[in-house]
């Protein structure tokens, strides 16, 4: 299997949850592979994410209704709201992370340009590859050295065949990170601080090399500087991947984001460019939402 | 890989979009005052030489001043809404709100001296020393346009308060006018003409006018203080 370049594709037994030996199952990998000349790195161009008619529930609370939405490729898409409209269950709807949850459940569908990650025959572990999440909490493996952790995305995603030496020296200038840890790859990642730990986050993401970035309030344990770091980064990252981010922040979601959503009472109530947004939204909600008027 | 990313996001590099932002916006208003010159430049032409057809062009120009005044707007509205703009950044965003309609008043006093020029008729002017003096306005006008779109690029705060001592002479001249024109004549035609080029020696009044209260934003800019220059409002010597 290839889902990219010339890296074979053998998940961890641990992750196996069907059995993936045979590559027309994985068929998120071969649409992947197909786009992809082989040898070569594939085009710096993100996919959509078409979501249609999803829902979200736990247990009984049925906690997302109904919703349909396009991430455009390579543009950055805020989903904000208040505490509980349901933002972040959709973002962990987009990359299969919500059905993790005991009792939890999503129906309807999420399409990687063609491929509906939600169809039964494709491997989950390959979404999550292909759709990456950084978190709120930076959360670099405490035991590991800062090498080790952006290569821990390879090798648990079973991605062999790459040179990971410069695997990992690009994915940390990919998170601006490079010209400050490039002298000290051994030491512990938790030795760093808090945005460069996210940045270190970043970079586990992006090496292996993800269709899809999302960020659960990535900057929300930042401080200020950290933050517009990570935004320059966010705006630089774009050209190569499609973005999602949730945030609390609306400031935030003004300065890095081509459009928005707003979400209210897991409702998505409107979404749109975000220059328009934050001057004229079209319904009076939002409108209170951006105002602060409520949260 | 871009220097944001190859080396790590240097300080002066953040909110790298929101800078080229504000400084497009910044030359977007000021480069309006090149095509106010040009008007100016038109309208002492067109004075000069009774030159109906340039005055239409001067009018049918003045949308493309508009068209900035609208296009300036919405980019402080969006730069305001989107980058939440503090300090001297928002000063700046406040007095680029002001000037460009400052400049779209410019052009509007351009377009009522071309306006006029089909009113003086075909005949040559009818007395020469007011032309002169109008034509003498009008070139200070268009000195003060350059000087103050210069103060506000160099945020140079001296500059921008010369330009009352420049103001000064225009407001002399145009007292001048007014008198000339009460001296000239007494038939009709004459006094109508007389009456039209008062009009015209107060729109490069009012371009003298707006160019001062440029320069006020310019101050305003660099110090956080907005004062006026001058206020004609009060009597000089009386406060």
């Amino acid at each position: 299997m290839n889902p990219r370049d010339t890296e074979t594709q053998t998940p961890p037994a641990e992750l196996r949850t069907r059995d993936v030996n045979a590559p027309s199952e994985t068929a998120m990998a071969d649409a992947i592979a197909s786009a992809t000349v082989k040898g070569e790195q594939p085009p710096a161009t993100g996919r959509t994410l078409n979501v249609d008619s999803l829902q979200a529930y736990y247990g009984d609370n049925h906690a997302v209704r109904d919703i349909t939405l396009t991430y455009a490729a390579n543009r950055v898409t805020a989903m904000i709201g208040p505490s509980g409209c349901g933002k972040s269950t959709v973002l962990r709807c987009l990359n299969r992370m919500h059905e993790e949850i005991p009792n939890a459940r999503a129906e309807g569908q999420v399409m990687l340009d063609e491929i509906d990650i939600y169809d039964s025959k494709v491997d989950v572990v390959a979404v999550r590859r292909a759709i990456g999440m950084v978190f709120q909490k930076p959360n670099p493996f405490p035991t590991m050295s800062i090498f080790d952790n952006v290569a821990a995305g390879l090798r648990l995603a079973g991605i062999k065949g790459v040179d990971t030496k410069q695997r990992v020296e690009e994915s940390l200038r990919g998170a601006g990170l490079w010209e400050e840890v490039k002298d000290r790859l051994g030491s512990p990642g938790i030795g760093l601080s808090g945005g460069q730990q996210q940045r270190l986050c970043i970079a586990r993401t992006i090496a292996v090399k993800p269709e899809v970035i999302l960020m659960d309030e990535p900057c929300s344990a930042l401080d200020p500087i950290a933050t517009l770091k990570i935004e320059e980064l966010i705006e630089q990252l774009k050209r190569d991947y499609t973005i999602v981010i949730v945030t609390h922040n609306m400031q935030q979601a003004a300065r890095v984001a081509d459009t928005t959503a707003f979400f209210l009472l897991g409702d998505l109530v409107e979404h749109a460019p975000t220059g328009k947004i934050f001057s004229s939204p079209d319904d009076s909600r939002t409108e209170d939402y951006v105002s602060g008027k409520f949260g | 890989m871009e220097s944001g990313t190859a080396g790590g996001v240097a300080q002066h590099e953040l909110r790298q979009r929101f800078r080229d932002e504000l400084s497009s916006l910044e030359a977007h208003t000021l480069g309006a005052l090149d095509l106010v010159t040009m008007q100016i430049d038109r309208s002492l032409e067109a004075l000069e030489h009774q030159d109906v057809e340039l005055a239409e062009m001067i009018v049918a120009d003045d949308d493309r001043l508009d068209g900035r005044f609208l296009e300036v707007h919405q980019g402080i509205l969006s730069l305001l809404a989107l980058q939440a703009p503090v300090a001297g950044d928002l000063r700046l965003v406040a007095a680029l709100l002001h000037t460009i309609k400052h400049i779209e008043r410019m052009g509007d006093q351009c377009v009522n001296i071309a306006k006029l020029i089909p009113i003086t008729g075909w005949e040559p002017p009818v007395d020469d020393e007011l032309l002169m003096t109008i034509l003498r306005m009008g070139r200070q006008a268009r000195s003060e346009v350059v000087q103050c779109k210069r103060a506000f690029t160099e945020r140079d705060v001296a500059l921008a308060e010369d330009l009352v001592r420049q103001d000064r002479e225009i407001n002399r001249a145009n007292r001048e006018v007014f008198r000339r024109a009460i001296d000239i004549g007494d038939d009709p035609d004459t006094r109508e003409w007389a009456m039209t080029m008062v009009m015209v020696a107060r729109a490069y009044e009012r371009v003298g006018d707006n160019a001062v209260d440029i320069g006020e934003q310019v101050a305003f800019v660099v110090s956080g203080l907005f004062r006026e220059f001058s206020d004609s409002s009060h009597v000089p010597g009386s406060k």
